[in-house]
């Protein structure tokens, strides 16, 4: 054959095959528009991995916002579609799951996965295909410092400001109660990190001293030489930034050394509902922030407690909370907008939640220009064994009890 | 400088975490010096019997420790049949890199069955002693450590005894410094062979009760022992388990101790600094003798 023949036929193939990949877009695009055709919304997920437990939370949360959406008569009339693959806790995986929805399945609309991990290389994708990109899970401050536009964290308030009100509250106490000495042990995860660093600049600053500062791997399994440490310092307060499980381990290492602090507050793991029987009920006095609780007034909330009840067996907590809470910001940006494709409409919509506020089940919400919310977390104690609000005073069920007593 | 106190409770920290360690290593020794399987799958057999002692103390309400009464007959069992159904078809020559392969794939299998058994939530023995402690000399020892210790004590003594004092013994110890001249003396090599691994893994449920004692498990937590466990076999002289304990001992202590001024994630790079000082220096082993040509 020559080398003229061989281009003719190269030609053809190419040729062939565009044509082909035009009519199967046009396919696609045709359908659309239409008032009968689903809004499909693409989600990658961690539901296997490190990352499973929290990820199928995730997915039941979402999950929860289609249903009472859809039982509701959906979204500009049209029901939605949830397309969710696994990425297997994996950040390669991810970014090829939103390339295929975006490109190859042609979503209307992309939402987050969980964890900062994940969620970082998801909204890089996103922001190349211009797709609005709510987010239920990056808390880390690194989220906001990569110069997304299309980015919208649907929490309270990112990991760093999660102890605002506790840090207001012992820099308010007289100089004679408050806490002097602190000792700090979290995490290296951008997220567990950020949570007892934000509550260390903003107490050092207020002139109380740092006396141990640790940082330990997500792998670690033994707690007690951290423990050994802090209980050495005899810090009046021990901040832990942690995930639930090293969280419950220092606990335990902790209370096994007898050291008895004025104020202990660890992130994530005292709001799982495993945690007391985990820690054998010594809980009294143990505080956490958190971004969600059942009891909250907001019309939403009500609604979505009783319904996710209903639907799943038992009442949703803060990862399924924050998946529905993304949600609502898409449906009410959506609605907003009048449209929810690919293409012009994601301007409209990035557009038109950059400029609002939403009202959601964790309480209104609006964002910077980086995407942060412009929030803080709700303070939670243990007290009477059962965790109550205990800060900010406008959103308490009880007084705070400090100092702690003894665990 | 550390205050004395502290240096006092970690070294008593230290050498709590060291028996620990110790007895999680000591089946690792065992498979390699039998047969020089590299046994991925050993702390995934410790978090299988963490999750049955859990799950007998959750759900039938039975002292973890009793536990042991079920899973070290049956892990002992489980080992012999793994040994004489799987390893022993790998052939001689590349049986080293393939076991790897084959433990890999069965320590995956039990982490998935793990998962689909008990789902990925952390679990945590809930006792009564769990945060108990009594003091020594102005530190604290927590009971659930101390039993630990003792388990790791017992289990390793019985080991010593059976390998030094039984009939057993001695064939696993001739099958394991010269398998031809032991099938010369009439010792079935291939049946001891199976013996030893199946109490290479009854080593592994006693372990994986002790670890569950105090410490929060979930499916996937076998793959940050495995790496420890190994750079401790090695250090101690692949094959060796007065070496392995040894080396656990004082790799635990000097983790415990290197925490104080360097913080916990230099304080873990021991165990890959000894392995590679280890293989560089010494590739025997520190503290036994080359490839389990001693007990």
């Amino acid at each position: 054959m020559t080398s003229r023949a061989i281009r003719t036929r190269w030609a053809t193939a190419f040729g062939a095959v565009v044509a082909l990949a035009l009519a199967g877009c046009s396919g696609d695009d045709g359908g659309s528009g239409s008032t009968d055709d689903p809004i499909v919304v693409g989600i990658s997920l961690p539901l296997t991995g490190d990352f499973s437990e929290p990820g199928k939370g995730v997915q039941r949360g979402y999950e929860a916002w289609a249903k009472i959406t859809n039982d509701k008569g959906g979204l500009l009339g049209r029901q939605i579609e949830l397309k969710i693959l696994d990425d297997q806790s994996n950040a390669d995986r991810v970014v090829a799951d939103y390339e295929q929805l975006i490109g190859k399945d042609n979503v209307d609309i992309v939402v987050g996965p969980f964890s900062t991990r994940l969620v970082v290389p998801a909204a890089r994708v996103a922001e190349e295909y211009g797709m609005l990109f709510v987010e239920p899970a990056g808390a880390a401050n690194e989220v906001f410092q990569q110069g997304f536009k299309n980015l919208f964290y649907a929490a309270p308030a990112v990991a760093n400001d999660h102890y605002n009100h506790l840090a207001e509250y012992l820099l308010a106490l007289p100089p004679g109660q408050r806490p002097t000495t602190v000792a700090y042990a979290a995490m290296d995860d951008p997220f567990a990190q950020g949570t007892a660093y934000g509550l260390k600049a903003k107490l050092e600053a207020g002139g109380v001293r740092t006396v141990v500062d640790e940082v330990y791997p997500p792998n670690t399994t033994d707690f007690g030489s951290i423990a050994a440490k802090i209980a050495s310092s005899k810090a009046d307060m021990v901040v832990g930034g942690s995930q639930y499980q090293d969280g419950v381990n220092l606990i335990v290492a902790l209370q096994q050394l007898r050291y008895q602090p004025k104020l202990a507050a660890f992130s994530t793991a005292p709001t799982s509902p495993e945690f007391a029987a985990a820690i054998g009920n010594k809980t009294e006095g143990i505080l956490s922030p958190t971004g969600y609780t059942q009891k909250a007034p907001y019309p939403s909330n009500v609604e979505f407690v009783e319904k996710y009840t209903a639907q799943f067996g038992s009442a949703p907590e803060e990862d399924e909370a924050n998946a529905y809470t993304t949600g609502q910001v898409v449906a009410a940006a959506v609605t907003a907008a009048g449209c929810a494709e690919q293409g012009e409409c994601q301007k409209k919509l990035v557009d038109w939640v950059r400029g609002n506020k939403v009202e959601t089940v964790v309480g209104p919400l609006t964002w910077d220009a980086t995407g942060k919310p412009q929030g803080a977390h709700m303070i939670q104690q243990w007290v009477g064994g059962q965790i109550q609000i205990v800060l900010p005073a406008e959103a308490k069920e009880t007084d705070i009890v400090y100092p702690k007593p003894a665990w | 400088m550390p205050s004395g106190a502290l240096l006092f409770q970690s070294v008593i920290l230290g050498l709590l975490l060291g028996g620990l360690y110790a007895l999680l290593a000591a089946g690792l020794t065992l498979y390699f010096g039998i047969m020089r399987v590299v046994m991925i799958a050993h702390s995934a057999f410790l978090i299988l019997a963490a999750y049955l002692a859990w799950w007998s103390h959750a759900r039938l309400g039975v002292d973890p420790l009793l536990s042991m009464i079920v899973t070290v007959p049956l892990f002992f069992g489980v080992g012999v049949v793994l040994q004489r159904l799987l390893l022993a078809r790998l052939r001689p020559v590349t049986l080293t890199m393939m076991s790897v392969l084959l433990t890999f794939a069965i320590a995956v299998v039990i982490e998935g069955l793990l998962g689909y058994a008990f789902t990925g939530t952390q679990r945590r023995i809930q006792l009564g002693y769990g945060t108990a402690s009594f003091g020594l000399f102005g530190a604290r020892i927590a009971v659930v450590k101390l039993i630990a210790f003792a388990l790791a004590g017992v289990a390793l003594l019985t080991l010593y005894l059976l390998m030094k004092k039984t009939t057993f013994g001695w064939a696993l110890r001739a099958t394991i410094q010269h398998p031809d001249a032991a099938r010369l003396v009439g010792i079935d090599t291939d049946r001891v062979a199976g013996f030893g691994f199946g109490l290479g893994l009854a080593t592994a449920a006693v372990g994986g009760t002790a670890l569950a004692l105090d410490t929060t498990i979930y499916p996937s937590l076998h793959w940050h022992w495995i790496g420890p466990l190994m750079a401790i076999i090695v250090v101690g002289g692949l094959g060796s388990v007065p070496g392995a304990a040894i080396a656990a001992m004082l790799l635990g202590l000097m983790q415990s101790l290197l925490q104080i001024p360097m913080g916990t994630t230099w304080a873990q790079t021991i165990f890959y600094l000894a392995l590679f000082a280890t293989l560089a220096f010494r590739p025997q082993g520190f503290f036994g003798g080359r490839l389990a040509q001693r007990f």
